[in-house]
């Protein structure tokens, strides 16, 4: 418990740096004017907006995700297998039993067992973040979803579509 | 199960899941051949005994004989099903609902968890004289929420005879969830007694129906492990407390055949679903006096509303489900396979059981039952101890107790600092909201009181062995409108005697008070749940919403019907903007018929 709870605490300090550095700019390094396209996505409760996206392997995208729920939510992006590590991680965090489940521990840590970091960025309620990402040209179809407990359950993922 | 989905391409799935949606209604029909009705979002809705579409509904309540379980018997039929159609409202609508009674006695049905004018809750003696014989009673009432809920009877013991159904109300705007399909889960219990001569029976011999009491083979093992003195005195206690320590429930599966959607466990009702959907599951306990403890082995359930209420979503292993409360969950079963939605009673003396597959005729493996639980430790907090939280103490482990401060202590009046010394290790989130007291002195709105258990899920789970739903996990997604704190608290202690076979609240039975509680018109207050029995008590109040504060601070819970485990100190914040008079009752039916109701009157 009070590991996970140290934790806890240790992603969040990390996450509201990361906020508090990047606010207003993106999550990537990759320059301005090397986007290709923006994307809009709606994140209510329990949803996105849009269930399905298209993009050509190689282009770059630029998200701007708006929190319009009551809710904090992620973003996240990567392909199925480290999407549902991601989630089991996140549900054992927050499941030590005796603290009230409350928490849903880990934002921002996205990331899947096989060390690789997901893009993904995390949406307090009425927030709109952007995510600066460019699809790789290997795979075929990914998965954006918000792994908070219960979200992705409830429907709140859709699919990038790479194929082309 | 966690590994198959791993491999499942989301691609596919999501092709499958379009195809589904795409086949609707027709869909269901032909796969199941079953009533089925597709709601506003597009879902469909299977349940296996009929449905009756909103606003105007006319029901017919028989008596006939009809097979359960492949057995003669004589339940009470609506519409000619036992139990009855499922009722699907939509918010907004100004529902219409004739009743007739084709019954050769009185009759009522109540709409279980619907805010509605006083006149048309349906309980004879308080909302109106019941429906006589060859009468028929309309009832009318604008419907302004949404969810899973159900109705029964409120006369006599008739909900025993299958008296109920499922009331489904359509929600106006989309909920916070999205799914493919969804399905109707009733559990009851049924008996092939008369109602009457159960209740008899329960009066004249306690421990009737429960045969798994305490041997002299488990008096030797527990001398044999916590020695003479301490079995002596466990046992002493029990005996003071005209109870044995395996008194789960006082009817069981010795007389009950749980059913589900009306259909036995070797019946094994089947759900029909495509792999990759994301399947809705409204369950409602509709049993007179069974908790059930629901589990889908292979699939994880998501919670996401408590007594028709959206709560934001938990995913659990297993649920325990009390006498008259619904749970809402979602499974997304991926393989195609069968799955068993396994429903054991909580006193583990049998189970409902249905099956979630791709084809009918599916079946997969059931669970072995677990063993019965001992009452153990918690139990006693109702007898000197409560206030304290026994998370801690598992079973009927009383060793290292220091029992002589057990005698004679007076717990009504407990407040902070009494409860010095006492283990507080497991009452976390309450250290920081001791000390958060309104202007009135008492706990701020929201908050835990001492002596709730809201992170345990009762007697005979094992939480280590899989996650378990616990009150404390239920959390709004939104404060309810009245934020005021609460100006007054009402505290009532639920009482029994269960040799005697009587409860009641405060100690009088319903016969014996002589006038109704009092809420004043708007009022907010708080009411404190005192549990000085051994057993769970499933507390519904008619009319207005309770405000379980299990914690959550402003996003708590609001619910129809609060289970208080045994020894528990459970509270809720009312606002009485119902004016007129309300049923406030025990839902475990022989309870309630024992005296343990009273009438609620908001003026």
């Amino acid at each position: 418990m009070h590991k996970s709870l140290l934790a806890m605490a240790l992603s969040l300090a990390t996450a509201s740096a990361l906020a508090a550095g990047e606010h207003g700019g993106s999550h990537s390094a990759t320059p301005e004017a090397e986007v290709d396209r923006t994307i809009q996505i709606e994140a209510g409760d329990m949803w996105f907006d849009r269930e399905e996206l298209s993009i050509t392997a190689g282009e770059t995208v630029r998200f701007e995700v708006a929190n319009t729920g009551n809710l904090q939510h992620e973003f996240v992006i990567g392909d199925a297998e480290a999407q549902e590590e991601h989630r089991e991680m996140m549900q054992a965090m927050g499941n030590s039993h005796g603290d009230g489940h409350d928490g849903h521990g880990g934002h921002d840590m996205a990331e899947g067992a096989h060390g690789s970091q997901m893009p993904s960025i995390t949406l307090a309620p009425g927030e709109t973040t952007e995510l600066i990402w460019t699809a790789p040209a290997d795979v075929d179809t990914l998965v954006y979803a918000c792994n908070i407990p219960g979200h992705y359950e409830s429907g709140m993922f859709g699919e990038i579509n790479l194929g082309g | 199960m966690a590994r198959s989905s791993v491999t499942t391409h989301p691609l596919s799935r999501r092709q499958l899941l379009k195809g589904g949606a795409a086949l609707g209604i027709g869909s269901a029909a032909a796969l199941g051949l079953r009533p089925a009705w597709a709601n506003p979002w597009g879902q469909t809705n299977v349940y296996s005994k009929g449905v009756e579409e909103g606003p105007e509904v006319s029901l017919a309540i028989r008596r006939e004989s009809i097979l359960i379980d492949g057995k003669e018997a004589r339940p009470i039929s609506i519409n000619g099903t036992s139990p009855g159609p499922m009722i699907r409202l939509k918010e907004g609508q100004n529902a219409v609902l004739k009743v007739t009674n084709l019954l050769d006695e009185p009759t009522s049905i109540h709409w279980h968890g619907l805010i509605l004018p006083p006149e048309m809750d349906g309980v004879p003696g308080v909302s109106f004289p019941g429906i006589a014989p060859g009468e028929t009673f309309t009832y009318r009432f604008p419907v302004h929420q949404n969810g899973t809920y159900w109705y029964h009877s409120h006369s006599g013991l008739q909900e025993q005879l299958g008296h109920a159904g499922p009331l489904i109300i359509d929600a106006a705007e989309r909920e916070p969830f999205r799914y493919d399909r969804e399905n109707v889960l009733l559990l009851t219990d049924w008996t092939y007694e008369d109602p009457m001569s159960v209740f008899r029976n329960l009066k004249t011999a306690e421990g009737y129906y429960n045969f798994q009491e305490r041997t002299i083979a488990d008096y030797f093992a527990d001398v044999r492990e916590k020695g003479f003195a301490a079995t002596a005195e466990m046992r002493g206690m029990w005996a003071k407390m005209r109870m044995s320590s395996r008194d789960i429930a006082d009817v069981t599966g010795s007389t009950y055949t749980y059913l589900l959607n009306g259909q036995s466990p070797e019946e094994n009702w089947t759900a029909l679903f495509k792999a990759g959907e994301r399947v809705r599951l409204r369950v409602i306990n509709g049993s007179a006096m069974s908790y059930f403890d629901v589990r889908i082995p292979g699939l994880k359930m998501t919670v996401v509303a408590a007594d028709g209420q959206p709560v934001q979503p938990v995913p659990v292993d297993e649920f325990r489900i009390g006498v008259a409360e619904t749970y809402d969950v979602l499974v997304t079963p991926e393989d195609d396979t069968a799955y068993t939605i396994f429903a054991e009673a909580m006193d583990r003396s049998g189970y409902a059981r249905a099956t979630l597959a791709p084809r009918e005729g599916m079946a997969a493996e059931i669970p072995e039952r677990r063993q019965i639980a001992d009452r153990g430790m918690e139990a006693m907090g109702a007898h000197g101890m409560g206030g304290m939280d026994h998370s801690g103490m598992g079973g009927s482990d009383m060793q290292g107790m220091d029992h002589s401060n057990m005698q004679g202590m007076d717990h009504s009046d407990m407040n902070g600092s009494d409860m010095e010394g006492m283990d507080h290790a497991n009452m976390r989130g309450m250290s920081g909201e001791q000390n958060r007291m309104n202007a009135n002195g008492m706990l701020a709105a929201g908050a835990a009181q001492p002596g709730s258990r809201y992170n345990q899920a009762g007697i005979g789970i094992d939480s280590d062995a899989r996650r378990v739903l616990v009150y404390r996990d239920l959390k709004a997604f939104t404060p309810w409108p009245d934020r005021r704190e609460p100006q007054r608290e009402l505290e009532l202690h639920l009482t029994g005697n269960m040799e005697r076979y009587m409860w009641s609240f405060d100690g009088k039975k319903f016969s014996e008070v002589t006038g109704p509680i009092h809420f004043e018109k708007d009022e907010r207050l708080r009411l404190i749940l005192i549990n000085d029995t051994m057993m769970e008590h499933p507390v519904h109040l008619h009319g207005m919403w309770m405000e379980l504060e299990n914690g959550q601070g402003e996003l708590i819970p609001r619910k129809h019907t609060l289970n208080v485990k045994p020894g528990e100190r459970v509270s809720a914040l009312i606002t009485a903007d119902a004016e007129g008079s309300w049923a406030f009752h025990c839902h475990l039916l022989y309870h309630m018929d024992a005296g343990m109701f009273r009438v609620v009157k908001v003026s």
